[in-house]
């Protein structure tokens, strides 16, 4: 098993005390960051990008905390779900059905236990599964030349608004814009100025981690201004723990069904991590000859914890092996392996074997870690999630922002940084996506080089683009991925809001 | 109403045709056209987006509102207010300028004058320290500077 001995090597990197260290800081803050309303995983890794480049941590170290701090993140969102019934992020809806009728009749604690439990197997699984697939996966793509990755980029886009999205044209908008922010600087290819009005600070470029952080965490700040939600939300108390192994038993069967449908939707494109807690719920229901689903079911709690975190490990696979990401957060983590000069795809595993791997392994012992910080320690993170964000949103802030100085040292970047964030909430009242903006500028030069090579090769003939059954294979699913949602989203948007509006009724 | 989507596509479409025009100015590179040069892809993404813009013009979403002109007048004061802690960052130093900022914007978010002052102070120095000297991330001094 030649597998099995690169995982050896990459636990061989993963146990040695500082990438413990760095797994447990990422665990935590990972935690803190996905339990906070309104700050959400992409948010928070783009916050601590920055940070990780600018302290000269090396490749394997930032990534092994950038991946604890996205593991976390999922175990954290489902604290403000079961709580305060209010989703950290969007795949966490599903939790809310029945961990916050839990949390009301008493039982809050239990419903944090098993939802950790849950996630542990969810991330376990999909683990598994991920160094079972990836390689496969890598070898394959090695297989893609310029003309595949063309199609592969297009792909990516087509199916990012997911079989949900509501708009196609809109993410198709997005991802436009994001290309287009992306071709501005001097031309690598031919050295030719494009976009720069002779500016000397256009030349290398937009920075995507300055807009990333203001797309995000500022327009976040502005929306929270505007929403008055400066005091936060009513909590429910939690009570003490009294968990038997009985209901252990009880909620395995429906975490391993759902770690499995997570880790698939993942991996596809388009799924992602809302559609696998949401098919892994209602799969869990439909299964479960009785129960009481909508009011507290235990197995209500697990199946979507465990489809979520199944699912964002899932959205690895593709993200590592092919260097396309399929969700935000992993899109956020994409920015961060391009700024610290390791492009993913199919060489990645080849070229950096220690890196992978090493990553790969961290996953598992930062899951673990997970899981004891999460049973014991969870009485901290409900207090810290009783702290307003008018106190906390400030400080998150100016976190931000010292990052972003922090990296060239120059007021010129924080200028960017907010407008970019007033883009974002302008954006984001016009209801256009800002995930396709993010990796419209990350994928945009890779596109683009991908086109030239292909055509150069061609002689300038075009149809080079679909002379292979792979590129034709990839281009019939990106089309699919585009039509599809507008027949199918509007039907499976309304079995979502049914789902969410009957909890209510009763 | 339907005039957010309006307004922007529009907005978006004068962008695509600029952006397409400014990319056939590009000057011929040095060793002649290619078949493709640095003008072929931005030309395939102002299509994409002319297109996209043309459809949000004509079939545009239900708005979502705006917030009242008092509150945009508000989040301009906040916009400001970070641009000017961007300005004051190195003349007057991270720890004051990071002060103001915070204590200002915990304000306008609804805490008290005293405790927005109080989280203002505590975490500009707080992280002041952790960055200088645990991290060892120079921040500037500025007045405080000796």
């Amino acid at each position: 098993m030649d597998t099995m001995s690169l995982l050896m090597q990459g636990f061989a990197v993963a146990l040695t005390p500082e990438s413990i260290m760095f797994a447990i800081i990422g665990a935590i803050l990972g935690t803190l960051i996905g339990a906070l309303p309104g700050l959400g995983p992409a948010n928070g890794v783009a916050i601590l990008i920055p940070l990780a480049f600018s302290l000269g941590l090396s490749a394997t170290s930032s990534l092994i905390l950038l991946t604890s701090v996205y593991a976390g993140a999922m175990y954290g969102g489902r604290i403000s779900s079961i709580l305060l019934n209010i989703p950290g992020d969007e795949p966490a809806m599903m939790t809310c059905l029945d961990g916050y009728p839990m949390a009301v009749k008493g039982k809050a604690a239990e419903a944090l236990a098993i939802s950790a439990i849950a996630s542990f197997i969810g991330s376990f699984i999909a683990t598994i599964g991920l160094v079972i697939l990836a390689p496969i996966l890598a070898k394959f793509a090695l297989r893609f030349g310029p003309s595949e990755y063309f199609a592969l980029f297009a792909l990516a886009f087509a199916t990012l608004g997911g079989i949900t999205g509501k708009n196609q044209f809109k993410t198709l908008m997005a991802a436009a814009i994001g290309l287009m922010i992306a071709t501005v600087g001097i031309d690598i290819s031919t050295g030719v100025q494009r976009f720069t009005f002779g500016t000397l600070e256009l030349f290398e470029g937009v920075d995507f981690i300055i807009a990333i952080v203001g797309l995000f965490a500022i327009s976040e700040l502005l929306f929270f201004l505007e929403r008055h939600a400066g005091d936060g939300l009513k909590q429910v108390a939690v009570n003490k723990l009294k968990l038997t192994a009985k209901d252990i038993i009880q909620v395995l069967p429906a975490s391993f069904r759902g770690a499995v449908l997570g880790f698939v939707a993942g991996v596809l494109p388009g799924a992602g991590a809302s559609l696998g807690s949401f098919m892994s719920y209602t799969l869990e229901k439909r299964f479960s000859d009785k129960g009481e689903f909508g009011k507290g079911d235990p197995r209500g709690v697990a199946a979507p914890e465990a489809g979520n975190n199944g699912a964002a490990s899932g959205a690895l696979v593709p993200m590592l092996t092919l260097g396309v990401p399929g969700s935000g957060t992993t899109a956020v983590l994409l920015a961060m392996l391009i700024s610290l000069n390791i492009s993913p795809g199919p060489m990645l595993f080849q070229q950096n074997p220690d890196l992978v791997w090493g990553v790969i392994a961290a996953m598992f012992v930062g899951n673990f870690v997970l899981l004891l910080l999460n049973i014991p320690m969870v009485g901290i993170f409900v207090k810290l999630l009783s702290i307003p964000p008018k106190y906390l949103m400030p400080i998150v802030t100016l976190i931000a922002s010292v990052g972003i100085y922090s990296v060239s040292h120059s007021a010129l970047d924080l200028y960017f940084m907010v407008g970019f964030g007033v883009l974002g909430y302008i954006l984001r009242k016009v209801d256009i996506p800002l995930v396709p903006i993010i990796l419209g500028m990350l994928l945009g030069p890779e596109m683009e080089s991908s086109l030239r090579h292909a055509l150069v090769l061609s002689d300038g003939d075009w149809t080079i683009l679909f002379n292979s059954g792979l590129s034709i294979g990839l281009w019939t699913v990106a089309l699919l991925g585009l039509i599809l949602p507008i027949i199918v989203g509007p039907l499976v948007r309304a079995k979502m809001a049914r789902a969410k509006a009957s909890e209510k009724d009763d | 109403m339907r005039i957010n989507d309006r307004v922007f596509g529009m907005l978006m479409l004068i962008l695509a045709v600029a952006y397409g025009w400014e990319a056939t100015q590009f000057p011929i590179p040095f060793g002649g056209h290619e078949s493709v040069g640095p003008e072929t892809f931005p030309i395939m993404l102002s299509i994409i987006l002319g297109i996209s813009s043309i459809y949000m013009i004509v079939r545009p979403d239900p708005d979502e509102k705006w917030a009242p002109a008092a509150m945009l007048i508000e989040l301009s004061v906040v916009v400001l207010a970070m641009l000017a802690f961007a300005w004051a960052i190195e003349p007057i130093g991270f720890m004051p300028a990071a002060a103001i900022v915070v204590s200002f914007l915990s304000w306008r978010m609804g805490a008290s004058i005293t405790k927005s002052i109080i989280t203002g102070v505590t975490s500009s120095v707080f992280i002041f320290f952790l960055f200088n000297t645990v991290l060892e991330l120079a921040l500037p001094l500025g007045l405080l500077e000796f």
